[in-house]
């Protein structure tokens, strides 16, 4: 029976998403689109193969960038988060900020920043990956750290525990399950960011620079071949993320949440 | 030595100020050691505010509250007190033996002597073989009893609960008050235990302090003790009623003093 279900879990959206590039393959043939306008599944899946190691090599640079920022702006976002939560006039001077950044597209920041640094540099694109990891990690992180149950707390003091012990003992695990969000959310920002970050300059080693220049070379087929390729490179840093979000929350042996 | 004595307290939240609200005026009470004291009264009597004074969880306004002969402060510092509230209170992230070797964990305890002493507890409120299960496969009635054995596993003299079974049904909250009363016998602890239930009140109490609000008093304490040997025949008896009508006539003239509406709100009558 469940095995069933998850047959049938399964089964449905692969169905629809065969059928959809059937129907794609279908209506590029019969309509006679010219493969500028519209690429059919099959040329891009081959350019997909024979681009391979060009595609592989143009991930590995911007999945880099993507990781060596998603582990900066999640230690700082960590870390200030801990600051904000020991100093409460800090908090509500920044985070109506941080939540402001969040809003607005701060990405388009990299054009600044690659004046900064040579023009080859792939460090203006990391830094830009942490500034928008590091605000997702910094509201969600410093939530956990002080939406703290009053009842804990109230606990907490009756046994006359110190303000350090209840940041051990009580925030600290309370913040664990908001980091995992925060990473869940920001893993595929970060990918993204590390995508547009290449539209404005600098070294065209990336997918999304490789994306832009055969689009401009009218090589459609191959421009969809790397977008297919930043596609499995998003969904990794995703998969990632839940997988590591499931070991931690076995470890802490709770997620299922009725101890209200 | 009384194990708790309030004197002359009084607790003014926001004073000075538009917001200003007199919690509590002038309230005078003793507790003797191994003394079961209930304290009820409406919503706003300042039932749970005086709890809190007590655990020096909150400054009184004015006058002072000793426990165990020393001030609030200092017996708060010393552990001298468990306390348990309406929500179990467990930490999700500790299993069953974990939240209850916290208190320990806090006084400095070594491993071995947290673990033994867990198991103790565990044994105490009849759930040895849960040590290891996570806080949210229990029932609210386990987590209740696991809290308890938190509050108790340090050895308090006292302990200290604000509406404890208030979010746990009608059946399981009687069998918690019959397991208050053994492990409270078993361990010699002083009890003082805010609740909303008439019935409750009486059923463990030795002394039930009736309140009033708006100021949040103390006006009258009905003696009630049903004697050592309660138990659900006890329910059945006429000094149980008899308790009954005595404290729901202190808290009717509670209400006389305030005739603005037909029943007393906030207090169960059942």
């Amino acid at each position: 029976m469940t095995l069933v279900n998850r047959l049938r879990s399964v089964a449905v959206p692969f169905i629809f998403g065969v059928g959809f590039l059937a129907f794609w393959e279908g209506a590029v043939k019969f309509f006679h689109l010219k493969p500028y306008f519209l690429a059919p599944p099959s040329k891009i899946l081959s350019q997909f193969f024979d681009n391979a190691s060009r595609i592989w090599g143009a991930a590995s640079v911007s999945g880099m960038n993507a990781l060596v920022g998603l582990v900066a702006g999640t230690v700082f976002g960590v870390a200030m988060s801990f600051i904000l939560s020991r100093f409460r006039f800090l908090s509500s001077l920044i985070t109506p900020l941080a939540i402001a950044l969040n809003a607005i597209p701060i990405f388009v920041l990299v054009a600044v920043l690659n004046n900064m640094y040579s023009i080859t540099s792939e460090i203006p694109r990391r830094i830009m990956v942490s500034l928008v990891v590091y605000f997702i990690v910094l509201v969600n992180v410093a939530k956990g750290l002080t939406q703290v149950k009053t009842t804990h707390l109230e606990i907490m003091h009756s046994y006359a525990a110190s303000d350090i012990e209840i940041l051990r003992k009580v925030r600290v695990p309370n913040a664990v399950p908001y980091l995992f969000t925060a990473l869940k959310i920001s893993a595929p920002a970060a990918v993204i960011t590390s995508f547009v970050s290449e539209y404005f300059g600098g070294s065209q080693n990336g997918l999304g620079s490789r994306i832009t220049s055969n689009i401009a070379n009218s090589k459609n087929a191959a421009a969809w071949a790397y977008v297919l390729g930043a596609c499995l490179l998003g969904l990794a840093f995703y998969l990632v993320s839940v997988v590591l979000e499931n070991v931690a929350s076995r470890g802490a042996g709770a997620t299922n949440n009725t101890n209200k | 030595m009384s194990a708790v004595h309030v004197a002359g307290v009084s607790k003014i939240f926001n004073q000075g100020t538009p917001k200003q609200v007199d919690a509590l005026v002038d309230v005078n009470l003793t507790v003797e050691p191994g003394e079961f004291v209930s304290l009820i009264g409406p919503s706003g009597c300042g039932k749970s505010t005086l709890l809190r004074l007590i655990a020096n969880l909150l400054e009184p306004t004015t006058g002072a509250v000793t426990v165990n002969g020393k001030t609030a402060a200092q017996s708060r510092l010393d552990q001298d007190y468990g306390m348990a509230f309406q929500q179990a209170g467990l930490f999700d992230w500790r299993s069953v033996a974990k939240n209850i070797e916290l208190p320990l964990e806090l006084k400095g305890w070594d491993k071995e002597k947290r673990a033994a002493r867990a198991q103790e507890m565990l044994e105490l409120v009849k759930l040895p073989e849960f040590a290891d299960l996570m806080p949210w496969q229990l029932s609210g009635g386990m987590q209740q009893r696991i809290a308890i054995a938190r509050a108790l596993a340090a050895h308090p003299p006292l302990l200290l609960m604000d509406e404890p079974f208030g979010a746990l049904d009608e059946m399981t909250r009687e069998y918690m008050q019959g397991e208050l009363l053994r492990i409270c016998a078993e361990t010699k602890t002083t009890v003082v235990f805010v609740t909303h239930s008439i019935p409750e009140a009486v059923y463990l109490s030795n002394r039930v302090v009736v309140m009033s609000p708006r100021p949040g008093r103390i006006t009258e304490v009905v003696n009630v003790s049903l004697g050592a040997n309660r138990s659900e025949d006890t329910r059945a008896a006429d000094n149980f009623f008899s308790g009954i009508t005595a404290v729901r006539e202190a808290l009717r003239g509670t209400h006389a003093d305030h005739a603005n509406a037909g029943a007393v709100r906030g207090v169960e009558d059942r």
